[in-house]
């Protein structure tokens, strides 16, 4: 089921302005200084994909995770269910124990969605995904070579 | 591509891959303003060069004269440090290297987790001045991203390419139809990434003239609960949240309130920022402002 958010009017764009404060149309003083070549901070390992699911075998995966947040210790329950190299469902048991989450629920009705389940991308139609799977080459480079020294 | 018949240019820049969206190609000249811009910005404030300014703070306390954005992401930091408290700061570059996310990506802790210092204590931030007390690892990477985004749709306006979408990996910024331009362009449509996985999205929001930015906890993580959104006041990984989003005017305000949102509620951010927000939880539930506009499921 959808949770539909209520209309609005987004803001518009004119509340803050960085115009004129970085470089403007006009040629940079000191090109030849500025390679056209993208910023050398990331490791040379474009192409790295990202992390994906297919690592993982066709099963239903559970496990309780405990953690200290500011409000204290919290336990969930989660379960994934990996079928075809993807995460078909994912289930998370929240153990009701912080009397904050509660009271967060209260003062935000109407703003709460109990359980985020999601949709595979491609049975819905956009054009651009908001979120941060893309990071670097670099970043994801390193990570993999440290998955494979794990294993 | 976020409208039929647009064209796109892509790059790699501090750090993530660039795609800018227009109506036409954008000129070899127009190419080399942005990437000039993206190059400035990257010289200013990567952690990840030893020749940046904010390297230079890394090493050498003293004054620092930054470049113009720095107006905007100073202020826009001390708001929310103190709206955090000490939580998120931009002080935090130490705290992250300490966990292994540095230059050289060696992604290997090196000791227990380091609260970053106090900026009271360490930090003079003037407008475009920088005064330090002491060698500080400055970490704009909560705005950087979202800030960039606007000055590259700064330049594009100056070259009069007023209708753009750019995204920086997932933090986009849509400059609309522009003023007088009303040419009935429809919204872009944007799924929202899932925390625990990027082939699936928890929603859509049909993005109009703004931007919309998100932070994860799900990537630029290497392992074992570790991850690069970190507690200032403790250093350690913020374990409570795992993605957030935010709308606001400018790329910058977004980018930041999406971290925000890690430590400070939505409802409190939004009394002194004019913005929408969404907020997933570790134990699987979201909250969000009521006026959010799309669908979650």
């Amino acid at each position: 089921m959808n949770t539909s958010f209520r209309k609005s009017v987004l803001v518009g764009i004119a509340g803050l302005s960085l115009a004129g404060t970085a470089a403007g149309c006009a040629p940079a003083q000191t090109p030849a200084a500025q390679g056209a070549t993208p910023a050398p901070n990331a490791t040379s390992a474009q192409g790295a994909t990202p992390a994906a699911a297919a690592a993982y075998k066709d099963g239903t995966y559970s496990a309780d995770g405990n953690y200290v947040s500011p409000n204290g210790t919290e336990t969930v329950g989660v379960e994934l269910t990996v079928a075809g190299g993807a995460v078909s469902d994912v289930k998370i048991t929240p153990h009701p124990s912080n009397p904050n989450t509660k009271k967060f629920q209260g003062e935000f009705a109407g703003g709460i969605k109990s359980q985020i389940v999601g949709k595979k991308l491609d049975e819905i139609s956009v054009s651009k995904v908001a979120g941060s799977s893309l990071t670097s080459g670099g970043f994801n480079a390193a990570v993999t070579k440290i998955k494979s020294q794990a294993q | 591509m976020p409208h039929p018949g647009w064209t796109e240019f892509s790059f790699e820049g501090i750090g993530t891959r660039w795609e800018v969206s227009t109506p036409s190609p954008l000129s070899g000249a127009h190419r080399r303003r942005l990437l000039d811009a993206v190059e400035a910005y990257d010289a200013a404030w990567s952690r990840f060069r030893p020749d940046s300014l904010v390297a230079g703070a890394a090493r050498t306390p003293g004054r620092y004269e930054l470049p113009p954005e720095a107006a905007v992401l100073g202020p826009l930091y001390q708001s929310l440090y103190r709206l955090s408290g000490g939580a998120m700061t931009p002080l935090i570059g130490t705290s992250l290297e300490r966990l292994g996310y540095g230059a050289g990506y060696r992604l290997r802790p090196e000791g227990p987790p380091l609260p970053a210092p106090r900026w009271e204590e360490v930090l003079d931030w003037q407008g475009t001045v920088l005064t330090t007390a002491e060698p500080v690892g400055i970490d704009i990477g909560a705005a950087g991203k979202g800030q960039l985004a606007d000055l590259l749709s700064a330049v594009l306006n100056s070259c009069g390419i007023g209708e753009h979408l750019i995204d920086a990996s997932g933090d986009l910024l849509n400059s609309g139809p522009g003023p007088g331009l009303d040419t009935g362009r429809a919204p872009v449509e944007v799924a929202l990434e899932h925390p625990y996985d990027p082939g699936r999205a928890i929603g859509i929001i049909p993005l109009g003239a703004g931007a919309l930015c998100a932070s994860a906890a799900n990537r630029r993580a290497w392992g074992d609960g570790l991850h690069h959104v970190l507690d200032g006041t403790t250093g350690a990984p913020v374990r409570t949240v795992v993605a957030s989003w935010a709308l606001a005017a400018s790329a910058a305000v977004a980018d930041a309130l999406a971290t925000a949102l890690f430590f400070v509620d939505g409802a409190r951010l939004r009394r002194e920022f004019d913005f929408s927000w969404l907020t997933v939880y570790s134990d699987g539930h979201a909250e969000y402002s009521t006026d959010l506009e799309g669908a979650l499921f």
